[in-house]
């Protein structure tokens, strides 16, 4: 483990942070060349930066520590009625929530407090969850990220005088667009791969590979177990925020299997290794969902109508997802950072695997 | 008085029994791959598509059909996506088991829609009987009966069969196992082709109780079963059984005995149980000898 | 004295590692090996922790792939061989830890052991082992994982011979156990041997398998050191060296 930080030192300074300046660039393209996009457009693409918020979210605990969380979407719900509760309008509150606390029926907050709120709120359940949780062993911890999904599930969708139960809560402000989904992107992008390149989130992926040489080297790896987890939810929190004030409301019903299920996909379709494979992978696959829904509308050649069958999407999907297990573990970005546009890409801080080869 | 606690122990059994067989058919494969088999909710599902197929011809060809579509899909998955896995690590598992369950309910979505159909089957278990003064479904007794004989067959199957003393060999040390010469192939597909059996049984159960099918149907299931797999312990087969009768009637009791606002947080109660469990007693409450530190 | 290249010698040639190397990601356990073992022949492979005599034996019982190199059991290429059929092919293990398996009864983990049998005096041969180890057939309906350590490798032989193995290897068998129970272990590892069964044995504890082999080899960071009979080794200057030395290196470093 003591030779792992030579990973970054042998590469030049410059060149470690090539994969960061790249993958800003392209969402900084996407979101440039949206401008000249029809409006719907703009909007998918908007969308698909918000799922690249949640995906890099759930990647720097998956990707980094090996351990799969089913509760990212979880900090996903936390964050968004957190934020709604925040900003949406007294009146509206007034209406919905009839039954809301004072200080929380009277709170008019900034768009950007109740963002930085929905967060740092993730983040906390993480931690105050996390603590007890993180140091079960690689199944138990998905398991015990799963109980955090349904019992913020249950939670969120029966608290009906503080969420409104299974109704929606409507009425929220909606200020999110192309270019603050594309600047969270940036930002999460930077935070993630500041992370990565830390020392906790190194020794993280060091362990990624080898639990018992992880569990030997004692209650550090359980902290930058932890590390990973707050960062995580605190990002994927805020893309719930995002997504809530995107639509202009919030259902209980978003925030569980269905896109706990889109977000992974995402994720290992991409290539849980690296940032890159967790942005790539929700590009490519916003992209594909799109076009399978103009699909599944179809096109209509003078009276008849070609369309997919509805949720063939879907299927594809997770056909793709599990095809990519199966044959290609590693995903689009095969564990690799990229280094630069259109050139040779330089391999993720790695330890190799403790199976023969 | 009496009379009604009579019935809700009677409910509490009874869906303690559903549970119990879910449980079990999760924990076998668990047991042998350790892979929690999200997938078993899609065996439930295709089990109840199949009764509503062939319940109107006759019962029994609808159990008969139920029984070979769970088991026939069981075996597909275990062929088609986790027999070249085996071995992978544990996310990758747990990913493709999601990835096999979402895919499945998805195709049915897309062939069937997602909307519930009616079936009326078994239609003879709806009424009642009256022992000793207590009025009792008929349907409750049924599934208790059919618990029990399941159960019951499944502990036979594993103690007294060579194929059951191979599959517990295997549920507690796979490589040991097959360096005595045990074939894994063999063993990882019986425990599939039982697991899809349980579920058959649940879901024509299940589908007689409800009188509905849809897609989704056994998800809700397969997630409290879950509890009860881990409750019981991850990888003992009795502890899984046990497990999953004790949510069962856990839910039950929770939902007679909580007050009115708090019973619609009865799961979350359930999977707060799930961590505590994890945290204090990672090896559940009826432990797997042998296995610690695998899990 | 220098490695021999040809360990070998004329008659039935039961294992032939050609050239084996076992590499777990960047780290090279086994680094070149050759080794054959004939009929009858009880091979000691001596040497400190982490010399590769575990990679070794997994790679013969088929449970490791090796990553270049051959292995040949009577005459057939391993590598097309399942791992389940290893057995099959006349190879038990008796790994380090035993493992034996706790929850079953210990007449359970002797008719596993019996796995690749279909003749009918399989019964007939575990009543041979409840007559050779009374304390066994005591037991014979408890769970094994209440037995004693050293009950437990007397099970884990018990249950590996039980495959009419012509090769029976194991790893450390004298490990976490009391002196006068490894009189016993090899005692029974004699008597094994007396039937005309080859053995394969990795040791820590050098003097109790020197006492037992025909031959010996000592292996150090992945290769070995020194091979020939244990009498040879032991008299060799680098014996200390090749053997005590690393260990206490290794010793001074921890």
């Amino acid at each position: 483990m003591a030779t792992l930080p030579a990973v970054s030192t042998n590469e030049s300074a410059g060149r470690r942070w090539l994969p960061l300046v790249a993958l800003i660039i392209v969402v900084l393209a996407l979101a440039g060349a949206a401008e000249f996009a029809p409006i719907v457009m703009q909007r998918r693409i908007t969308q698909g930066l918000i799922n690249l918020v949640a995906v890099v979210g759930l990647y720097v605990f998956v990707g980094n520590s090996g351990v799969l969380s089913f509760g990212n979407v979880a900090f996903m719900a936390i964050g968004a009625y957190v934020s709604a509760l925040l900003t949406m309008p007294a009146a509206a509150k007034g209406v919905f929530l009839p039954d809301l606390p004072a200080f929380l029926a009277a709170a008019e907050w900034p768009v950007l407090g109740g963002a930085l709120a929905g967060g740092a709120s993730a983040a906390l359940v993480a931690l105050v969850a996390g603590f007890p949780l993180m140091r079960l062993s690689g199944i138990s911890a998905s398991i015990a990220t799963f109980a955090i999904l349904v019992v913020t599930y249950v939670v969120l969708g029966n608290w009906t005088s503080v969420t409104g139960g299974q109704n929606s809560l409507m009425g929220l402000p909606i200020y999110v667009g192309l270019w603050t989904s594309a600047g969270w992107a940036v930002a999460a992008i930077v935070i993630a791969f500041l992370h990565q390149e830390s020392r906790s989130g190194l020794l993280l992926r060091a362990s990624r590979e080898d639990e018992v040489a992880a569990v030997a080297s004692g209650v550090h790896m359980v902290l930058h177990r932890l590390m990973a987890f707050v960062v995580s939810a605190f990002l994927s929190g805020i893309s719930g925020v995002l997504l809530a004030h995107f639509l202009g409301t919030v259902r209980v019903e978003t925030f569980y299997l269905d896109l706990t299920f889109l977000i992974m996909a995402m994720l290992v379709i991409g290539g849980m290794r690296s940032l890159t494979g967790a942005v790539a992978g929700a590009i490519v696959i916003t992209a594909l969902t799109e076009l399978m829904r103009q699909a599944e509308v179809g096109v209509t050649i003078g009276t008849t109508t070609l369309a997919a069958p509805g949720g063939l999407g879907d299927v594809l999907l997770a056909l793709l997802m599990l095809l990519i297990i199966l044959f290609r573990p590693d995903g689009i970005a095969g564990g690799r950072e990229i280094s630069w546009p259109f050139r040779s890409s330089v391999a993720a801080p790695e330890i190799q695997s403790r199976k023969p080869q | 008085m009496i009379g009604q606690a009579v019935q809700v122990l009677v409910d509490a059994v009874s869906v303690g029994g559903l549970y119990a067989l879910t449980a079990l058919g999760i924990g076998l494969i668990f047991g042998v791959m350790r892979l929690i088999n999200f997938a078993h909710a899609q065996l439930i599902m295709i089990a109840g598509y199949a009764v509503l197929l062939f319940f109107a011809q006759s019962a029994v060809l609808a159990v008969l059909g139920a029984v070979a579509g769970a088991v026939l899909l069981a075996l597909v998955v275990e062929r088609m996506a986790f027999r070249p896995l085996r071995g992978a690590d544990p996310a990758t598992l747990l990913i493709a088991s999601f990835a096999v369950s979402f895919l499945i309910e998805k195709m049915m979505i897309m062939l069937v829609g997602s909307r519930p159909k009616g079936v009326d089957f078994l239609p003879m278990l709806a009424g009642q009987v009256e022992i000793a003064g207590v009025r009792l479904q008929l349907l409750q007794l049924v599934t208790i009966l059919v618990s029990v004989v399941l159960l019951v067959a499944t502990t036979w199957f594993l103690k007294s069969t060579r194929l059951g003393l191979e599959m517990r060999a295997a549920a507690e040390n796979f490589r040991m196992a097959e360096v005595l010469g045990i074939r894994a192939n063999r063993v990882i597909a019986s425990a599939f082709a039982i697991s899809g059996l349980l579920a058959a049984a649940v879901a024509c159960l299940f589908v007689a109780q409800t009188g509905l099918v849809q897609p989704r149907m056994g998800l809700q299931l397969v997630i409290i079963a879950f509890v009860g797999t881990v409750i019981g312990g991850l990888g003992s087969l009795p502890g899984a059984a046990f497990g999953g009768f004790l949510v069962g009637v856990a839910t039950i009791l929770l939902e007679a005995l909580l007050p009115p606002e708090l019973r619609v947080f009865r799961e979350a109660f359930l999977f707060v149980g799930v961590a505590v469990v994890l945290i204090f007693r990672p090896q559940g409450l009826i432990p797997a000898r042998g296995l610690a530190g695998r899990i | 004295m220098t490695v021999p290249r040809d360990l070998t010698s004329p008659g039935g040639r039961l294992v032939e590692l050609g050239g084996l190397v076992i590499r777990y990601g960047a780290i090279a356990a086994v680094q070149g090996v050759d080794l054959a073992i004939d009929a009858g022949e009880a091979v000691a492979i001596v040497g400190p922790n982490g010399a590769g005599k575990t990679s070794l034996l997994s790679a013969i019982a088929g449970i490791v792939r090796p990553s270049a190199g051959s292995i040949r059991i009577a005459g057939r290429p391993l590598a097309g061989i399942a791992l389940s059929d290893v057995v099959r092919e006349g190879v038990a293990l008796v790994p380090e830890g035993r493992n034996i398996f706790g929850s079953l009864t210990v007449m359970e983990n002797l008719r596993l052991g019996a796995t690749p049998r279909r003749d009918a005096s399989v019964s007939a041969d575990i009543d041979r082992v409840f007559a050779d180890f009374p304390i066994l057939g005591e037991r014979r309906d408890q769970p094994a994982g209440q037995l004693s350590g050293g009950e437990q490798q007397m099970l884990a032989i018990a249950r590996a011979m039980l495959s009419r193995p012509r090769l029976l290897m194991l790893d450390e068998p004298s490990l976490g156990l009391a002196p006068n129970i490894v009189d016993k272990v090899y005692d029974i590892l004699r008597q094994i041997r007396s039937q005309g069964v080859s053995l394969l044995l990795v040791e820590q504890n050098a003097a109790r398998a020197f006492a037992l082999a025909d031959r010996a080899c000592v292996m150090s960071r992945g290769v070995f050191t020194l091979a020939g009979t244990p009498a040879e080794i032991e008299r060799h200057d680098a014996f200390d060296a090749a053997y005590f030395g690393v260990a206490m290196a290794k010793a001074g470093a921890a």
